[in-house]
């Protein structure tokens, strides 16, 4: 079957951190997870803005717990996409979240082939960088294998960096991987992680902000080579001036790629990831294909 | 007598020879801190020779040489200790190798002693123990045709020459009017053994009581409490105190004078060796740590939480809480030791033989560890690598470079690079007056180093702990970090002004628990 931007669609949940994507593109549409302060529970995004988010969690209180969509969540989205002949359901991670789960019931209960999840292994604007690479191809003309390929390839070669002010957070949703015991009583540590197949790994640390900018640069440049195939994505915990210093860093080294998304991280990966994180993401795609 | 039992004989009267100049050596440093304790070091790598011949069943020489090199090796303590346990090696496998034990043999055997202790060492230095182990082989070449005896005793007069002109070879030693203390060390060994071939008296050997506190804890107690007490009164006894305290416990030590005793035993019955204290005296300063429970938690805490790693970190360190430290930042096991103690190459051995990951390295973290760490790294079965680091902060700052899903080759460079971007200085609390480089300090008052240089002396420990910051923040710097020591005196005013001064700079302050060192810092 030949797929195209015109009888696929996109579904992302709210962890990729794309709120615009269906304004952007028709054929997207984002599920939100739920975000819940105590009895209180917020659709990621849609109820809570992550600015109003880290005001919340700036203010102290509760702690904020997260859930996965329900199957019933996803089946609402994807019977609204009839008109689609296929859709591809594009998740975080199934070892950090049930999400792709409740995807997967859903589909079932669709039955037939026209759903198919695809599981990032990652989180974040990792989910949204993998979608608009499948949506490059959906815009020339594509087909379900040459998607796999794409997703295989992304899983294995896209690049991911992050940094923590704590692993406060990262320890108490369980998501810590193995990290675990790697923060240290000393203070002023910048711990340097990365996502392998859902898990958090930790590639190293240093001792203040400065160095782990430094890190992040020649790690980004020992990676990648410079031209429009090298798509970027940046995301923050409200830490705007680390994110543009992550955008002045990928101008400065790597004047050809294409920053694709400059993004807050949402609630609920902000409820996991805490308060000053930086996410850098990044991805050499085959070849040039149509700008998105 | 068997060759097993003069050689016996022989090794005891080097070790009596040595445990009555121990102190003397101990304390020719070149800093007035306590600096490496090479008396104590060379004496107990010596008696972990001494203890294996006691032991010893070998049959034949070639076995005796090998298990006194294994003995030597294990119980190398301190630079001087390695250096040591080369000489005894060499020594012992061309004695191994001889036809007859004549003077030719023993020349020959001085000779490979020498050779070895130059082959231990990557950069020789002269006016050292390696210069006088080499004129200690010269002269016994050029005594092949006398008797043994006479060989070994003109080799001691040349040893005394030599020892005497270290002072002049090295200016470290210049400046502070001291001989080198690994040579006079090595003198006083084969003065022992000169002596009793030439059937001379030596005093009897000291007791334990005069071992450190810190040489006493080395061992295993098979009692459960550690209890330290002082008496304080009139015409106290320390020999009867002890002979009262030894009923009930072991790792005994009484010391003092008649108005004031210090005793250390390790006992299951504490309140009754306080009782015993407080019949004579006042009892003032009680200590009582449940050794078990330290040693349980602490086992109990490393076995519960690591799965097998490919790489893990041994490092050594001195107080609790450097020991918290180095242990949240990811190293699997603690040695404790540092500048007044270095621990034995066994122990370290021990500690990396127990880590549970595929490889592992080595944090020395003393200047005075980094050669019996890397015979330990030799011995251990798995792959070690040993990142030289000479101070305990280098020693953090290596550890944060750290990944246990690395293996030990790459780890070590990560961590070395990790290592030379700090610079390191202290606050040491001077043990004698001095003058280094210029500066003069007197006992009790403070001394600031920087890189290893002296910047500052002076009673005011603020002042003193400015100016070492102040040197290490010469170049820009991100990070300040300082790590106090036991008894350190407040910060307070010096935290306000180096905020002050430094704005941009962040300061981070640790209870670090060593000896000696009111203050050790690191910039970044």
């Amino acid at each position: 079957m030949n797929l195209d931007a015109e009888n696929t669609a996109i579904v992302v949940d709210s962890t990729a951190d794309f709120p615009d994507a269906p304004e952007r593109f028709p054929n997207w549409r984002v599920v939100p997870l739920y975000v819940r302060f105590g009895d209180e529970s917020f659709r990621d995004y849609v109820e809570l803005a992550p600015e109003a988010f880290y005001e919340r969690l700036r203010a102290g209180g509760q702690t904020p717990a997260t859930s996965q969509p329900t199957p019933a969540d996803f089946l609402a989205v994807y019977e609204e996409l009839a008109g689609y002949e296929r859709i591809l359901s594009i998740h975080i991670a199934g070892r950090l979240s049930g999400t792709i789960e409740s995807a997967r019931t859903a589909a079932q209960l669709l039955g037939g082939e026209r759903v198919r999840t695809i599981d990032s292994g990652s989180a974040s604007a990792a989910i949204a960088l993998l979608g608009l690479a499948v949506q490059r191809r959906l815009e020339e003309g594509t087909t379900d294998e040459e998607v796999d390929r794409l997703v295989e390839r992304y899983r294995r070669d896209a690049g991911l960096l992050f940094t923590l002010e704590t692993f406060e957070y990262l320890v108490r949703g369980g998501r810590v991987g193995r990290a675990r015991g790697w923060a240290g009583e000393l203070l002023h540590i910048k711990p340097i992680l990365t996502i392998e197949d859902g898990e958090v790994i930790p590639v190293k640390r240093v001792r203040g902000n400065r160095k782990a900018f430094l890190e992040f640069g020649s790690a980004f440049e020992a990676e990648t080579h410079d031209g429009p195939r090298l798509r970027v994505g940046i995301a923050h915990a409200d830490a705007p001036e680390k994110a543009e210093a992550l955008r002045e860093l990928v101008g400065r080294t790597r004047p050809g790629a294409e920053i694709e998304l400059v993004t807050s991280l949402g609630p609920v990966v902000g409820a996991h990831a805490g308060p000053g994180t930086v996410g850098f993401f990044w991805f050499e795609d085959e070849e040039s294909r149509g700008a998105s | 007598m068997t060759e097993l039992e003069t050689l016996r004989a022989l090794v005891d009267a080097a070790c009596a020879s040595l445990e009555r100049s121990r102190r003397r050596i101990d304390d020719l440093n070149v800093y007035p801190v306590p600096d490496g304790d090479t008396g104590t070091n060379l004496l107990l790598t010596a008696r972990g020779v001494a203890d294996a011949l006691a032991h010893s069943e070998a049959g034949d020489r070639q076995a005796l040489a090998q298990e006194v090199t294994r003995a030597a090796l294990l119980s190398a303590r301190g630079n001087s200790g390695v250096i040591l346990s080369q000489i005894v090696r060499g020594a012992a496998e061309a004695l191994a190798d001889a036809d007859a034990i004549d003077s030719r043999a023993v020349a020959h055997a001085f000779r490979a002693a020498s050779d070895a202790a130059y082959a231990a060492v990557r950069e020789p230095v002269e006016g050292t123990i390696l210069t006088v182990a080499r004129e200690l082989a010269d002269e016994a070449d050029a005594q092949q045709d006398a008797a043994i005896a006479e060989l070994f005793a003109a080799v001691v007069r040349r040893g005394d020459e030599a020892v005497a002109r270290t002072t002049e070879q090295l200016d470290v030693l210049r400046q502070a009017g001291v001989v080198d203390a690994g040579a006079a060390g090595l003198l006083e060994l084969v003065r022992g053994i000169a002596a009793s071939l030439a059937g001379e008296e030596l005093p009897p050997p000291p007791s334990a009581e005069e071992l450190a506190p810190e040489a006493v804890h080395q061992a295993q107690s098979r009692f459960r409490y550690c209890t330290t007490f002082v008496v304080e009164g009139e015409g106290l006894d320390a020999d009867a105190l002890e002979r009262e305290l030894e009923r009930l416990g072991d790792s005994l030590m009484v010391v003092g004078d008649p108005s004031a005793l210090k005793a250390h035993v390790h006992t299951d019955d504490p309140d009754a060796a306080l009782a015993l204290g407080a019949a004579v005296g006042t009892v003032e300063r009680v200590e009582v740590a449940d050794m078990r429970a330290q040693t349980e938690e602490r086992e109990a805490r490393l076995t519960s939480v690591e799965p097998a790693a490919r790489c893990g970190v041994v490092a050594v360190s001195a107080g609790a809480g450097n020991r918290r430290l180095f242990e949240s930042l990811g190293a699997a096991r603690i040695v404790q030791g540092g500048q007044t103690m270095n621990p034995p190459t066994a122990e370290l051995l021990a500690a990396l033989e127990a880590t549970n990951a595929d490889e592992a390295v080595l944090l020395p973290n003393n200047a005075n560890v980094i050669l019996a760490a890397e015979q330990a790294a030799q011995l251990a079965e798995r792959p070690v690598e040993v990142v030289p680091t000479r101070s305990l902060q280098a020693g953090l700052a290596a550890l944060i470079a750290f990944n246990p899903e690395r293996s030990a080759a790459e780890n070590a460079s990560e961590m070395f690079g990790a290592a030379e971007t700090i610079v390191a200085g202290e606050v040491a609390t001077a043990s004698r007056d001095a003058t280094i480089a210029g500066v003069a300090v007197r006992r009790d008052e403070f001394l600031g180093l920087a890189g290893g240089r002296v910047v500052a002396a002076g009673p005011v420990f603020g002042e003193v702990g400015r100016a070492v910051a102040e040197a290490l923040l010469a170049e820009p710097r991100d990070v300040l970090t300082l790590v106090t020591g036991e008894g350190a005196p407040s910060l307070d005013g010096l935290l306000d002004e180096l905020a002050e001064r430094h704005p941009e700079l962040e300061i981070e302050v640790h209870e670090g628990g060593q000896p000696h060192y009111p203050l050790l810092l690191s910039a970044e």
